[in-house]
């Protein structure tokens, strides 16, 4: 019998239905793995297991006996714990008052008892095997993979029959993702039903029992995953074959950007040069450098020693601005604070790159604004009803895109892209693939920063892999394989 | 070249004497009235009568305990019309503007706490606008308001010091403190000043800002206590510095030994000055202030006692210009009949 | 529909269209005339001229506590400029327009370049220059010179000159804002700091600018109390801060930053002044002024929500 079934749950949204009728069956001991591009509904259908959202229709079961998840309290007691994507973490806080931040342990007088409260968390984490995390830190010194280690403990510690994991891999290492994996496993063992999400499709086939699908709201069907592969599931996500990567390269011979010895925090005696039409990789593991360096380029952070050159030119650091004016873009990892101005319009978001180019007799002119947001949100085919809706409001793809023509409008001769398609959909991701490979024809140069492999793989012309901050080694694409990229990531 | 320049420049130009042509300048070098100015007759009938008072900081315990409840009595024995406005904290502008609005409204009388010199303007305002107007508390110079009611802050420095100086025996450390900025109270430290001048034996250690707090003028007191540990006398010029002086003096274990003078009679004064630690209290009848500024405007508006055929055609009024209701001293001699 | 009711200023505006219909018809005699709605406008002005400072500082998310010691320190120091030292009265102006300046100044570079806290940094700058103020004029200076009194107190088309200062303030600060990349940026360090650094927008020295034009717009309001009374007070401004805030706030300010009008000052403090006067017209006693203005924040910002959240659903 299933542990939890969801039978024709809907749920709308003001201008949106967000689930349309929509089943799940998840029994003990199996991992359930749900797909779907973002959008699909992955986010309402967690919310309303964990009872942040009440279904407008349908009925949720848990045991055979329909049931009603009143709050998230109500869904603990239920024996549902969920690992979220964003962390829920207090960084003032310990591991251990995190992990226990509702069931501390009381002495006999009623006053919490830090020693007991102590030794529960160290027995978890051993049990988890988090050796590297001690129970008395703060969450604030933890790396962001620790963090989110300590929030899958957390979920544990509540001992949940029914578990829920949102893309729990997303900041992990690939060897704090094994750990994970096989905690998984053990827990499948144990009889709890898990429900996984992830965008990973190599995750979901190494552990998935059945995969079920969303698309647009609606349920698309439940395969156990031998009667699924790859091809077929990104089909049935998105609805369409995506056809595979022509790997055109339009490299030229011409130097546009050259570090020569940089050295920094988190980075040192970084040389190399990037040409005109090419797109260079950055490969290695998170905390590897990566993003100091990009941020050094761009201006954002302080370089000890070395130089940078731009068309042959010293490039001024101190503030972004100065790299700007000189034609370099920067698209950040983390969108949400890095990059967006979530509460303000794509018309907004699109002009601050350039606002110079929205100016009229040297005013600044709304209709000019438009104009450009127009623009961009047509040749990038943003999908939104109007240039004045929020970004928040957008898909993380469409969200990546406004980001995009931010830099577009500068017109740069320099393009950074760091962790361009992290969390966005099948889709969108291809339709970033073939923007920069755009840009690229067009003379410019792309730097990418990306901790997907095969993205890296199929795009690049020559990737460098960063390793403890030093350059490991560089392959052309000719030469690369996921195999010879992990080794010098990670040996 | 030219052509284009007065071109551009004529409409700002136009524009700048329109401006000019519409501005008004206030009237220059008011005339310094030493006189009450007289009270015009009415145009409007009695039936309406109501009585303002505007003051600042209204929610002050003194000023509703005792101004604001024997003028709203006054009222009630009169049976007449009586408000209380402005605003809640001590902001001399907001008291000005209330009182702006408030003579649009056209009341029979206006009682106004003097609260700074400031509002001479506001008061002529007033007077201009046919409206019966008496101060209280602290006279205003440059206005020309029908009379005024208070006490002498000059008075109440000196008569703190005189006590001072016989209950530390005319030597020793004394410090004083008060809200800082106030004009009446720079007048009483002024003659607290002038009184111990004559007394080379007495040394003054400092003057404190207690911010009308009591909390502040304890920590000031304490601070004071133990840089001068041989303190001989501590006074205070407003209201809630009494009790913060006597709060630290008794923590310190010297109630009774320093000798404290201060201001005001409220319950929590009273009771200090029966434990034995405020020695000397310099009370205004405050009470008297509201309830005879009232009855002068009610006397002014009636003509109770005319003084001529028409005393406004005859440029006088039938009312004092000023009066000083003097003091009261409350020490643990009289104690006993003022507190229940 | 969405916009109006996205926009607390239209919200505003219908209130304040409501409230002065009812109080027209309740006070036929005293409250719909000019006069008394030329004293409110008088006695909003100084406010509203700090407020356009504070929706400045409230959009770009920070905001200033010392803006009611500032405005004391100026006219405290210009006062004590002319009537002590002798110097003339435009040249006092200038200097305790600077003064205001330079502590906007120290603020601003203590919170953006040195990242002490708003709260804490503008909290001690509201004691230091009370302070000053208080060393500076004692009790206050009185008389001052006729020709810095007409500053004030002199009158243009029958109206008087601080409610034109006040409009001028206003209208000069909302083209600014519309039209004008260098205030527009204010909008994205308020949505999004780190965003707007990484989009090339100078954030500190942004920053240090709205301190300084916060406290420049104050030193103006100082200039303008004291010429208007003739008079130079330590205790001007206080809670004016406060007031402000709360006025800026309901011309639909958010204490997170990002959003906000120009004009909404204006209409906040209007609204304030209004309330003030329907009750100062009405009897209603000072105990009371407090209260029904905390009520009224309240309200107006509780029906915002409850508006929005109409709107969705119904969407």
């Amino acid at each position: 019998m299933a542990k939890i079934k969801l039978h024709r749950i809907s749920k709308s949204f003001p201008g949106v239905k967000a689930l349309d009728q929509v089943d799940l069956e998840v029994s003990e001991g199996e991992i359930h793995a749900l797909c779907g591009e973002n959008g699909a509904g992955k986010s309402t259908l967690m919310n309303i297991l964990t009872g942040n959202l009440q279904p407008n229709k349908g009925t949720i079961s848990i045991d055979g006996h329909p049931t009603k998840i009143n709050d998230p309290q109500d869904a603990f007691a239920k024996g549902i714990s969920i690992v979220y994507q964003h962390l829920s973490l207090s960084e003032n806080l310990s591991v251990a008052e995190n992990i226990y931040a509702n069931g501390h342990p009381i002495n006999s007088i009623g006053f919490i008892s830090y020693a007991e409260l102590y030794r529960m968390t160290d027995r978890l984490l051993q049990e988890l095997q988090l050796d590297g995390i001690r129970p008395k830190t703060k969450i604030l010194n933890l790396s962001a993979a620790q963090k989110q280690m300590v929030e899958i403990a957390k979920a544990l510690a509540k001992n949940p029959s029914i578990l829920i994991l949102d893309e729990p891999t997303a900041s992990l290492t690939g060897k704090e993702a094994a750990i994970l994996f096989s905690l998984l496993r053990a827990l499948r063992k144990g009889g709890t039903a898990i429900i996984y999400i992830s965008h990973r499709l190599e995750e979901i086939f190494m552990l998935a029992d059945k995969i079920s699908v969303l698309k647009d709201g609606k349920y698309q069907g439940t395969w156990p995953r031998e009667q699924m592969n790859e091809g077929k599931l990104i089909k049935t996500m998105v609805g369409r074959n995506v056809e595979s990567l022509k790997n055109e390269s339009h490299s030229t011979a011409e130097p546009l950007l050259s570090l020569r010895n940089l050295s920094g925090d988190g980075f040192t005696d970084i040389s190399f040069d990037l040409a005109r039409g090419e797109i260079l990789g950055l490969a290695g593991l998170v905390g590897a450098g990566r993003t100091p360096i990009a941020n050094a380029i761009f201006g954002a952070e302080e370089y000890r020693e070395g130089e940078i050159f731009l068309n042959g030119q010293h490039l001024p650091g101190g503030h972004p601005v100065k790299a700007i004016q000189k034609g370099i873009a920067y698209v950040p990892e983390d969108r949400a604070h890095l990059g967006l101005f979530l509460e303000m319009s794509i018309t907004d978001n699109i002009a601050i790159g350039n606002p110079k180019s929205t100016l009229k007799k040297g005013w600044y002119s709304l209709g000019k604004a438009k104009k450009i947001a127009e623009k961009y949100t047509n040749s990038l085919r943003i999908a939104t009803p109007g240039i004045g809706q929020k970004t928040i409001n957008l898909s993380g793809g469409n969200q990546q895109k406004v980001v995009l023509g931010k830099w577009l409008n500068t017109d740069p001769e320099v393009l950074i892209v760091n962790e361009p398609t992290h969390g966005i959909d099948v889709g969108a991701k291809f339709e970033i693939y073939e923007i920069l490979q755009f840009l690229a024809s067009q003379g410019k140069g792309i730097l990418m920063i990306s901790s997907d492999l095969p993205e890296l793989l199929g795009i690049c012309d020559t990737i460098l892999v960063i390793n403890k901050g030093k350059v490991a080694g560089k392959l052309p694409i000719a030469e690369a394989t996921e195999e010879k990229l992990m080794a010098l990531a990670s040996y | 070249m030219i052509n284009t320049l007065k071109k551009h420049r004529s409409p700002w130009l136009f524009i700048f004497f329109l401006c000019a042509m519409g501005c008004t300048l206030p009237p220059k070098n008011p005339e310094i009235s030493t006189n009450r100015s007289p009270y015009q007759e009415r145009k409007g009938n009695l039936e309406n009568e109501e009585y303002v008072m505007v003051t600042t900081a209204v929610t002050m315990p003194m000023y509703m305990n005792r101004d604001q409840r024997a003028f709203l009595k006054w009222g009630e024995e009169r049976n007449v019309k009586v408000s209380v406005l402005g605003p809640a904290d001590w902001d001399v502008p907001a008291q000005i503007n209330t009182i702006e609005e408030v003579i649009g409204t056209q009341p029979t009388g206006l009682l106004i706490n003097g609260t700074d010199p400031a509002i001479a303007q506001v008061i002529n305002k007033a007077v201009n606008a046919g409206i019966p107007t008496v101060v209280y508390d602290s006279d205003i110079p440059n206005a020309d308001h029908a009379a005024f009611l208070g006490t002498n802050w000059y008075e109440i420095g000196r008569l703190q010091a005189e006590e001072m100086v016989q209950l530390i025996e005319g030597k020793g450390k004394v410090a004083y403190m008060g809200i800082l900025g106030m004009s009446n109270m720079e007048t009483g430290f002024q003659g607290y000043l002038d009184v111990l001048k004559k007394y080379p034996e007495i040394e003054v250690v400092g003057k404190y800002d207690s911010k009308a707090s009591t909390e502040e003028a304890a920590r000031i007191s304490s601070d004071v206590l133990s840089a001068h540990p041989d303190i001989a006398g501590i006074s205070g010029f407003d209201g809630p510095s009494g009790p913060g002086i006597a709060l630290a003096v008794k923590e310190a274990g010297k109630a009774g030994k320093i000798k404290i003078t201060t201001v005001d009679g409220e319950p929590e004064h009273l009771q200090l000055v029966k434990e034995g630690v405020i020695h000397m209290l310099a009370a205004q009848k405050r009470e008297l202030f509201t309830w005879y500024g009232a009855q002068f405007l009610y006397d002014m508006v009636h003509g109770t006692n005319r003084l001529s055929n028409n005393d406004a055609k005859a440029g006088i009024t039938s009312i004092p210009y000023r009066v000083d209701t003097g003091l009261l001293k409350i020490t643990p001699k009289n104690i006993d009949q003022f507190v229940n | 529909m969405k916009q109006i009711l996205q926009e607390r200023i239209y919200l505003l505006i219908i209130l304040l269209v409501t409230v002065c219909l009812v109080a027209g018809i309740t006070f036929p005699t005293n409250f719909l005339t000019f006069s008394n709605f030329s004293q409110i406008l008088l006695n909003v002005s100084v406010d509203t001229i700090v407020a356009v400072g504070m929706m400045l500082l409230l959009i770009s998310g920070s905001f200033d506590l010392s803006v009611g010691s500032v405005v004391a320190l100026t006219a405290c120091l210009t006062a004590y400029l002319m009537q002590v030292l002798h110097i003339p009265i435009p040249m006092a102006i200038v200097l305790g327009l600077c003064a205001a300046l330079v502590l906007g100044w120290i603020n601003g570079y203590l919170v953006a370049y040195k990242g002490i806290n708003a709260m804490i940094q503008t909290l001690a700058m509201m004691g230091i220059a009370r302070g000053a103020a208080l060393m500076l004029s004692g009790s206050g200076s009185q008389n001052l010179p006729y020709w810095f009194n007409t500053i004030g107190q002199s009158k243009l088309l029958g109206i008087q000159m601080p409610i034109w200062y006040m409009l001028l303030t206003v209208g000069i600060f909302t083209f600014l804002f519309k039209k004008t990349i260098f205030f527009r940026r204010y909008y994205y360090i308020g949505g999004n700091e780190k965003a707007a650094d990484l989009s090339g927008i100078q954030v500190k020295k942004m920053k240090m600018l709205g301190f300084v034009i916060s406290a420049g717009l104050a030193g103006v309001a100082g200039i303008l109390i004291s010429s208007r009374l003739g008079a130079a007070l330590p205790t001007f401004g206080r809670g004016l801060e406060l007031r402000v805030i709360t006025a800026v706030i309901l011309g639909g300010a958010s204490l997170t930053g990002g959003y906000g009008k120009i004009p909404g000052a204006l209409l906040g403090t209007l609204f304030m002044g209004i309330i003030a006067n329907i009750m100062v017209i009405s009897r209603v006693s000072g105990y009371w002024q407090e209260i029904i203005l905390g009520i009224i924040l309240i309200l107006t910002l509780g029906l915002d929500k409850l508006l929005l959240k109409r709107y969705a659903q119904t969407a």
